[in-house]
């Protein structure tokens, strides 16, 4: 396999919940993502699924253990800015995954003009290149989210996160909230973008179904720890931990 | 462009809709309009012209009587309308810029910066508004500075604290997340997306500063630390018209009609804006 895009390993994330009182939201978490590949994350609420997406996108500080994107270890100071662009998030509730005030244009160009510079208009024509592929003609440029679906709000989030051509995409619960018809489209039209894009993916959802569609491997979280993690046939198949049968047998 | 063609089309057909709102808007507007002919044309006489005798009662003279000096109180009446609408709204105005500003900063910082902001806003908040005008006034002097300073001070607590309210709800938006990851700065991201987003907060709260600011003016200029003689303001009449209550009422009802219609239809807006942006509350008149 070739050099993975990201790398944990052995992350701890404690929070402090005040009066000495702590959560312990990963528990010695190690994983690696290659290129082109989906991890499915799945775990009931509670578990440290968003955590782990945090941590992954350098958008939180591990407590302690290392953090590999791309071969560097993450910066002690400003983790982001060096990855602007690099990676992107599509998050889960589509109600507010756009700016309710910018146009779908003006939501799609932002994460290149924050790369490139330059005002958001000027990425417009990239921003429509990039809404076709999600399947969205030409004439949803200039519309507000409001005067969008579920499922076409999503189909938005995913055209915001790929205008940069990111190497990792985390998709936390991105389509827990949609219908499960308009969600066979979504999933399917993630598909076929890991395919042309090759990003790696984190497939983060308390839906196994949803994860067996997508997912090349499967990590199975349970209060902060990995208790499975396995190729997603043979999860699917033949699950080794308790829980992970446990899981299972609710699908 | 379209699109906000469309939302305001949208919001004055159901601002028409609304019959109390709509007398709410036609009173303030009356107002206005009426301090701006005033002054303009001089329609109703000079406010510093002696017209007949002392303290006459509502006559063809003088519409709405004449005061202790044989003054008519209609041209006085419109002059102290404008300099207590004009000070206000530019107080409130220079509030909805400050509270605005530290609104979305603590809103978006979060954490220490936050903290701070609106802990000095809670000091603020907790001294009785006219306290803090009347501190104001042993600083500055009397005279109208004063009279903008201390709206400022005693609006921007409360507007500040409303406005962090919203911009953290916003904050915490998968936009905003979205947004940071992708690299975003944090300027960009307050202009962009928190400001946009709390607009309809600060309409709110600026209606209602409105009104506190109106009647800080007021009891400003009626303890005689605001506006001072020979320029007129709602304050400034209503205390002047208190000594001669028993005598004169008129001189004492008519700013004092004013002064409560103008608060309550300036209320009425502010709940009609609330409603539209904030749907969930319940309005608290009807
Ligand atoms: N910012 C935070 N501060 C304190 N505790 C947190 C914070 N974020 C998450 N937690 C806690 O960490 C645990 C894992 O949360 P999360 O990662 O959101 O789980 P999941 O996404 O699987 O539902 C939960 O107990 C949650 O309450
Ligand atoms: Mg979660």
């Amino acid at each position: 396999m070739s050099e993975p895009v990201l790398e944990l390993d052995d992350v701890r994330v404690v929070f402090k919940r005040g009066r000495g009182h702590t959560v312990t939201a990963m528990d010695g978490i190690s994983f690696r993502i290659a290129a082109g590949e989906t991890l499915g994350l799945v775990g009931e609420s509670g578990s440290g699924k968003t955590t782990t997406g945090a941590v992954a996108l350098g958008l939180r500080r591990p407590t302690s253990g290392t953090v590999r994107f791309l071969g560097a270890a993450q910066g002690r100071r400003r983790p982001r800015g060096a990855r602007a662009g690099a990676v992107q998030a599509v998050l889960q509730n589509p109600h507010w995954s756009l700016n309710p005030r910018l146009a779908v244009a003006d939501s799609v160009a932002e994460p290149l003009a924050a790369v490139e510079a330059g005002r958001l208009r000027t990425h417009h024509p990239a921003a429509l290149r990039i809404l076709d592929q999600v399947g969205l003609p030409a004439s949803f440029a200039q519309r507000l989210p409001h005067e969008l679906s579920g499922g076409q709000r999503q189909r938005v989030a995913i055209a915001r996160a790929l205008i940069t051509r990111p190497s990792f995409i985390v998709f936390d619960e991105a389509v827990s909230a949609l219908d499960v018809s308009v969600q066979a489209h979504i999933l399917n039209l993630i598909h076929d973008l890991q395919t042309e894009h090759r990003f790696a993916a984190l497939f983060i959802s308390h839906d196994l179904a949803a994860v067996r569609y997508l997912a090349h491997r499967v990590a199975v979280m349970r209060t902060g720890q990995i208790v499975e993690l396995a190729d997603a046939h043979r999860f699917y198949t033949a699950p080794r931990h308790p829980y992970s049968r446990q899981l299972l047998e609710t699908l | 462009m379209k699109a906000t063609a469309v939302r305001v089309r949208r919001a004055l057909a159901m601002r028409s809709g609304d019959g109390l709102l709509r007398g709410a808007v036609w009173v303030l507007l009356a107002l206005v309009l009426a301090t701006l002919v005033g002054q303009l044309t001089g329609a109703g006489g000079r406010p510093d012209a002696i017209v007949g005798p002392r303290l006459q009662p509502p006559g063809s003279g003088w519409l709405l009587g004449t005061d202790n000096l044989g003054r008519s109180l209609l041209p006085r009446l419109l002059q102290g309308i404008g300099t207590t609408l004009l000070l206000s709204t530019l107080a409130v105005a220079c509030t909805a810029v400050i509270s605005t500003a530290l609104g979305v900063v603590a809103g978006y910082r979060g954490g220490r910066t936050a903290e701070l902001i609106l802990r000095i806003g809670d000091v603020l908040y907790s001294f009785p508004a006219i306290v803090l005008a009347v501190l104001v006034a042993a600083v500055l002097g009397p005279g109208r500075t004063t009279a903008l300073a201390a709206i400022v001070l005693v609006t921007v607590p409360l507007m500040t604290r409303m406005v962090g309210v919203a911009a953290r709800a916003v904050a915490r938006r998968e936009f905003v997340t979205a947004a940071r990851i992708s690299g975003v700065s944090a300027p960009t991201i307050m202009l962009r997306h928190i400001l946009p987003n709390v607009a309809g907060t600060v309409a709110v709260q600026g209606t209602y500063a409105l009104s506190v600011g109106i009647l800080v003016e007021g009891g400003l200029s009626f303890l005689g630390y605001g506006v001072q003689l020979p320029d007129a303001s709602l304050g400034l009449l209503i205390q002047e018209g208190g000594l001669y209550m028993v005598g004169a009422p008129w001189l004492i009802v008519a700013p004092g009609v004013v002064l409560v219609a103008a608060i309550m239809a300036i209320n009425l807006v502010g709940d009609s804006l609330r409603d539209r942006f904030e749907p969930r509350e319940t309005r608290s008149l009807v």
